[in-house]
């Protein structure tokens, strides 16, 4: 349980360093996201219903701090994040055995396809609010580029949860074992 | 699936649809809460950042040092780093004068912000101020600095607010020519194609020929922004199918932001 804890202050301090670091101009200007690794990493090694509080503070804060509200109008339904966070964070749950196993090449992979997926889906929702939709090679690096940058550092990220949750003694891995023999 | 996963998801669903039945009040309420709590970390992250920079620039200055001769070496380090810090000085009350003085010769009463925080998001275009509800600012004010128009805040939680930028496709203004009668509306671009964003001004006749220079200035229709405030130049005017658009370069360099006022109504002329 203090593991979990340690993940919700992670995501509330990833959350506000994404405001200070700034877009990268050699990757087209492409945001840098911390939340999706440090949330994609919980739920590898959270247990179900803790994934899903993860998923449910992580687009909470998401949608708290980047939604838009104009006149009388929410540009992206408060909670879309909450809903997206959790799918994606279920797939990445689903392929928790792996990680156990000490497969982790692909949830690094996973987590920056999942992170561009978020960008992609607030892409097409403000496309859809605002009437009209286009890709140009701009948009793809936009979102594209999030998605690379979270593959580069989801590996040390996995590195350090793992060790944190080894400090915390945290049992995910108790179920090596299990899945081995399995 | 175990019995407290099925629970866990029951809860989830019904505290997502609680979520999603939000309105934009109670979204604007919530969000502001969440600024508020979040206000003290996002100041002193503004704070800790300055200081990097700041810590950054004298590391090169001592790199440089390095190559000089040894006798030199001690005093060009002390004459560089009071240099450098008489410089951070000079541009600091510069800033602040500059900031006076247009605070004082306004036509608008203006609130003194200080930029804190910039988007975090892809989509959207913001910057984060720290002054708030406590210090008269309101949903939809316009913000302004000495150069031109920088935008309207959004969220306002007690002291702290979220400044929508005119470079965001959402923030609509409508604007008026220097030298000609042609009105239109400018918005910002969804995605910016570099650091620099440009902005539309659309819906213009196809006669306008503007010529690249032109200013463009707030026309005070639409009641959120006052008029004659500076919005851009004109950069490129192309014809479309139905109408005439021009791309502006903006007044205000958005993407060095660092004190900006907040028009909150205009001053009493006796």
């Amino acid at each position: 349980m203090i593991f979990f804890f340690i993940l919700l202050l992670l995501v509330s301090i990833a959350q506000v360093a994404e405001f200070f670091i700034p877009p990268l101009p050699w990757l087209f200007y492409a945001h840098v996201y911390i939340v999706p690794v440090v949330v994609f990493s919980g739920a590898v090694m959270l247990p179900f219903p803790l994934m899903l509080a993860l998923s449910l503070y992580a687009g909470l804060l998401l949608d708290a701090l980047t939604v838009q509200v104009l006149g009388s109008r929410v540009e992206i339904s408060f909670g879309s994040s909450i809903l997206v966070y959790a799918v994606l964070a279920g797939i990445m749950h689903g392929l928790r055995p792996l990680f156990v196993r000490g497969r982790w090449e692909v949830h690094c992979v996973l987590s920056g396809i999942c992170t561009s997926a978020i960008i992609l889906a607030q892409y097409l929702m403000i496309s859809f609010r605002r009437g009209s939709i286009f890709f140009t090679p701009q948009v793809w690096w936009q979102i594209g580029g999030p998605g690379l940058i979270a593959m580069v550092i989801s590996l040390p990220a996995f590195w350090m949860l793992h060790w944190l949750a080894r400090a915390t003694g945290y049992p995910y891995l108790q179920e090596q074992t299990r899945y081995r023999f399995e | 699936m175990s019995r407290s996963s099925i629970i866990a998801l029951l809860v989830f669903g019904a505290l997502l649809g609680y979520f999603l039945s939000f309105g934009p009040d109670t979204t604007r309420k919530l969000q502001a809460g969440v600024y508020q709590l979040f206000a003290p970390f996002l100041n002193s992250g503004s704070g800790l950042q300055k200081q990097i920079t700041s810590v950054s620039g004298k590391l090169k200055s001592l790199e440089d040092l390095e190559k000089e001769n040894t006798g030199l070496r001690v005093e060009n380090r002390q004459l560089k780093a009071t240099n450098q810090a008489l410089r951070d000085v000079e541009h600091e009350v510069n800033r602040l004068r500059h900031a006076l003085d247009y605070r004082e010769r306004s036509v608008f009463k203006l609130v003194a912000a200080e930029v804190v925080a910039r988007d975090s998001s892809t989509w959207w275009r913001t910057v984060t101020i720290n002054r708030g509800k406590e210090d008269g600012i309101e949903a939809d004010m316009p913000v302004v600095t000495d150069e031109g128009l920088v935008g309207k805040t959004t969220t306002v939680s007690n002291n702290i607010s979220v400044v929508l930028l005119i470079s965001d496709e959402n923030c609509k203004v409508a604007a008026s020519i220097e030298g000609s009668r042609e009105q239109g509306i400018v918005t910002g671009e969804r995605v910016a194609n570099g650091l620099t964003p440009l902005l539309d001004l659309n819906f213009l006749s196809k006669q306008a020929d503007l010529k690249p220079g032109q200013k463009t200035f707030t026309s005070g229709v639409g009641g959120v922004f006052p008029s004659g405030i500076p919005i851009g130049a004109v950069k490129v005017f192309r014809l479309r199918e139905l109408d005439g658009q021009a791309q502006l370069t903006p007044s205000v360099d958005l993407t060095r932001l660092e004190d900006v006022f907040v028009v909150t109504g205009r001053k009493d002329r006796k």
